[in-house]
């Protein structure tokens, strides 16, 4: 790579929006090219004098007042006669009814997105040179490696012995969120598992193109498990990793 | 009807005030005026609520607290030619009393804040997105309205300013420090 290109990436890099086989050529780069590698850690710098928490102005809580205050008001009913009771309660009903369906259609909305998001990370890891980012059987490499990138590590295991090998790992973003993917080969099936977190709730199961997704945990926290398993497999897959400790 | 279509959007805009706030702050430089923007942001959503058509809910309630952000920065224009916020108040350079007075650390502060003030608003905007409110490209070409490559060369040339004026203020010091002043 050459410097007037990696320095074109430098900035697309730094905020998490180069793409994964750019990044590698890019720290490839990086790790021969002083002027390079300063630019970047200029522009490090930049960036986290800017989010100096100081320099972010809080909402004062006069306005937080004033936005609660100005949410529509509840009408008052107290006096009004029984028939207009009875037609606002209907209507309360109504729209209280109204508001479930609207509820449930965001959140349907949200979990459509949130599988489509998967499947895109699933799909574009496999067109990638190599799904993980850290290559890696051992648990004991794989972990550190998150720990280093991520506020919380996910528990990392191999399952080899039982037919699922552990590849290695990678970070995706989610929702906005970086998420920990664990990626393990089954046969020739490459099987993503995504640690959600804080990451609102996915579909129980979801499929497209031939590939499936479906819901499980890894410890403590929940999981949404990507491949081209048939089902049956898919399930297993998802039974060993709930029982990992 | 309307409150409960407008539950919604009250969790919303709670849950990104300070988000909102910020981002009134730095494009219209005082308290009461980024307070007041964002309070007819809130208005302007709850009467177009039924119009938010999915998609990433954080950026349509940000571009609507642009919007008003803008709406009154022309309206001040048309005003008060030239007229400051107060913020801009704050002194951009510091005398060499307070240097003493002040941690380097918070002299630095206040550097950077003066040098964000001065950069023009399409590059301030799309920093105080990316770098405070962590947005990503996307939800910035959203808020701003502009494809994601305008996004991109904004940031550029706005760090690419923010680093020259850095360093410009630095070596000043340095020259009046230097000459006793």
């Amino acid at each position: 790579m050459e410097c007037r290109h990696a320095q074109a990436s430098l900035e697309a890099y730094l905020d998490g929006e180069l793409g994964r086989a750019e990044s590698r050529e890019l720290e490839a780069h990086l790790d021969t090219c002083e002027a390079c590698g300063a630019a970047l850690a200029a522009l490090d710098d930049l960036r986290r004098a800017l989010r100096e928490p100081a320099l972010r102005h809080a909402a004062p809580a006069a306005l937080r007042a004033r936005i609660a205050a100005a949410a529509p008001p509840r009408p008052a009913a107290a006096r009004a006669p029984a028939w207009l009771r009875h037609a606002a309660a209907w209507l309360l009903a109504f729209a209280a009814g109204g508001a479930c369906v609207y509820a449930w259609t965001l959140r349907h909305d949200a979990q459509a997105q949130l599988a489509h998001d998967l499947f895109a990370s699933h799909w574009r890891a496999l067109a990638a040179a190599s799904p993980v980012d850290v290559v890696s059987a051992d648990r004991h490499t794989v972990k550190p490696w998150f720990a280093g990138k991520l506020a919380q590590s996910p528990p990392v295991q191999d399952f080899a012995d039982q037919g699922f090998a552990l590849l290695g790992g990678r970070i995706d973003y989610l929702d906005g969120e970086r998420v920990p993917v664990l990626v393990y080969r089954h046969g020739q099936h490459v099987i993503d598992v995504f640690v959600l977190g804080q990451i609102a709730a996915v579909p129980e199961r979801s499929e497209q193109r031939g590939y499936s997704l479906v819901a499980g945990t890894l410890g403590q926290q929940r999981a949404a498990v990507v491949s081209d398993m048939d089902g049956e497999e898919l399930r297993h897959f998802r039974d060993v990793l709930s029982g990992a400790k | 009807m309307i409150g409960a279509m407008t539950a919604w959007l009250d969790t919303l805009a709670q849950q990104h005030l300070d988000a909102a706030y910020n981002l009134g702050r730095w494009l219209l430089g005082n308290e009461q005026d980024a307070a007041d923007a964002v309070h007819d942001a809130y208005l302007r959503a709850a009467r177009s609520a039924h119009t938010y058509a999915g998609g990433n809910a954080r950026a349509w309630w940000l571009a609507i607290v642009r919007n008003c952000c803008l709406a009154r920065l022309s309206a001040r224009k048309r005003e008060v030619p030239l007229r400051h916020g107060d913020d801009a108040l704050a002194p951009a350079c510091v005398t060499a009393d307070t240097v003493e007075e002040q941690a380097h650390a918070a002299q630095c502060r206040m550097l950077l804040a003066a040098q964000l003030r001065a950069l023009p608003e399409e590059f301030r905007e799309a920093l105080v997105l990316r770098e405070m409110e962590d947005l990503s490209y996307r939800e910035i070409a959203d808020v701003l309205g502009v494809p994601i490559g305008t996004v991109m060369s904004r940031l550029a040339r706005g760090r690419a300013l923010l680093q020259r004026a850095l360093a410009t203020a630095a070596a000043g010091a340095a020259q009046e420090e230097k000459h006793g002043m």
